[in-house]
């Protein structure tokens, strides 16, 4: 006697589009966009690697989360499991939800390994780091893929100042894996009306180690490397180089040009901030993409002219 | 509390650089008067003639060293 289950996954089968395994890879390397690609499996297969790009929701999970991740119905939408028989119920489901494209990847990710495809090992969390980051993991912008991205970023601080200090804290909380930071000051009484990632007990210490107390205690998984030096000719190119984003909170021109000049070499962003009287400015300088400091700034003010 | 506004905003756009994610202030400045409680966004361009950037800069590593931009800043024009 067959059981009911057997019937009901041929009746479901019928009803789903499955395709192979080199299929999906054609899809992925191929497409216009990025296709979406979504493993269906439990946490601890997931985490024995996925197929790159695709996104985390155990089937158990998939029809209440889906729409946040895929908001468009009419865009397909590839569903893989072990071996190609959750995902059948999983498109199914989706079907159900009304997308008009969800296929199943016959033979599943064991299929895909045996073909000798690429895939992703996610990164192993710990336990406080799934507490510290579990907002950003249910934001779909982030999620655990994002947070790994900001992990694994170094950002260049240029002044441990009024701008860089919320910079600082915010960059830190959100888990920067590496904040260098650049500044030959020492921290002073009147800094601290603005400068809030400094401190009364710290007055007297090197902004650099004042910043790095502050940041480790608010989050020991970032790496505060500090820079007790002036921002000069002979060291910039060298600082740059280690990072991947610059964020310049010093307020003179000089540093302004000499940054400029080494990120566009070095085909790094700039995120630039400053402040004149009650107004502030925010801009990005992405060296190609968009203008560069000298774009705007072609001609050097008199040095006297140079506000401090 | 000025500082704080716009180091928060550094900070979240380069969250987005990082991420991939939205659209940063790449060709806009995006201003804030404290005063008028106002933000405003101005398009901003790139000069094909720029000494660093242009398509004839030759802006390299061994000019930025021996440049002293204590004294001036200012790059050989593109083309000289
Ligand atoms: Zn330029």
């Amino acid at each position: 006697m067959p059981r009911k289950y057997d019937q009901l996954f041929e009746t479901v089968r019928q009803n789903v589009d499955e395709v192979d395994v080199q299929a999906l890879k054609s899809a992925i390397d191929n497409g216009d966009s990025k296709p979406f690609v979504i493993d269906v499996r439990e946490r601890d297969e997931w985490e024995q690697g996925h197929v790159p790009g695709a996104r985390f929701i155990p089937r158990g999970f998939l029809e209440m989360r889906i729409e946040e991740q895929v908001p468009e119905k009419d865009q397909p939408v590839y569903l893989y499991c072990a071996g190609g028989v959750r995902s059948i119920f999983a498109a199914q489901a989706l079907q159900q939800l009304g997308y008009e494209n969800a296929i199943s990847i016959s033979g599943g990710f064991g299929a895909w390994k045996d073909a000798g495809y690429p895939f992703d090992i996610p990164r192993q969390w710990t336990p406080d780091q799934r507490q510290r980051y579990s907002r950003h993991f249910l934001i779909p912008e982030v999620g655990e893929h994002g947070q790994g991205k900001l992990l694994d970023a170094k950002v260049l601080m240029i002044g441990a100042g009024g701008l860089g200090s919320p910079a600082a804290l915010y960059l830190a909380a959100a888990g920067v894996g590496k904040l260098g930071i650049v500044d030959s000051d020492e921290v002073d009484l009147s800094n601290l009306q603005r400068q809030i990632v400094h401190s009364t007990s710290r007055v007297g210490e090197p902004k650099t180690e004042s910043a790095r107390t502050f940041v480790n205690d608010l989050n020991p998984d970032v790496e505060v490397v500090g820079i007790h030096e002036r921002l000069n000719a002979s060291n910039v190119l060298d600082l740059v180089a280690d990072y991947d984003v610059v964020v310049n909170g010093a307020d003179n021109f000089a540093t302004r040009y000499l940054l400029n000049d080494a990120c566009v070499i070095l085909g790094k962003p700039i995120v630039d901030g400053s402040i004149f009287r009650f107004e502030g400015q925010v801009t990005v300088y992405k060296p190609h993409e968009g203008p560069c400091y000298r774009c705007m700034f072609p001609e050097p003010p008199p040095a006297d002219l140079a506000p401090t | 509390m000025l500082p704080g506004v716009i180091g928060v905003l550094q900070a979240t756009e380069v969250i987005k650089l990082i991420l991939g994610q939205g659209d940063p202030l790449v060709g806009r400045l995006l201003t804030f008067d404290a005063l008028e409680s106002t933000f405003r966004t101005l398009k901003v361009g790139r000069d094909p003639e720029c000494p660093a950037c242009g398509a004839e800069a030759k802006l390299d590593a061994s000019q930025v060293r021996d440049m002293d931009y204590q004294v001036s800043c200012e790059l050989p024009i593109a083309g000289d």
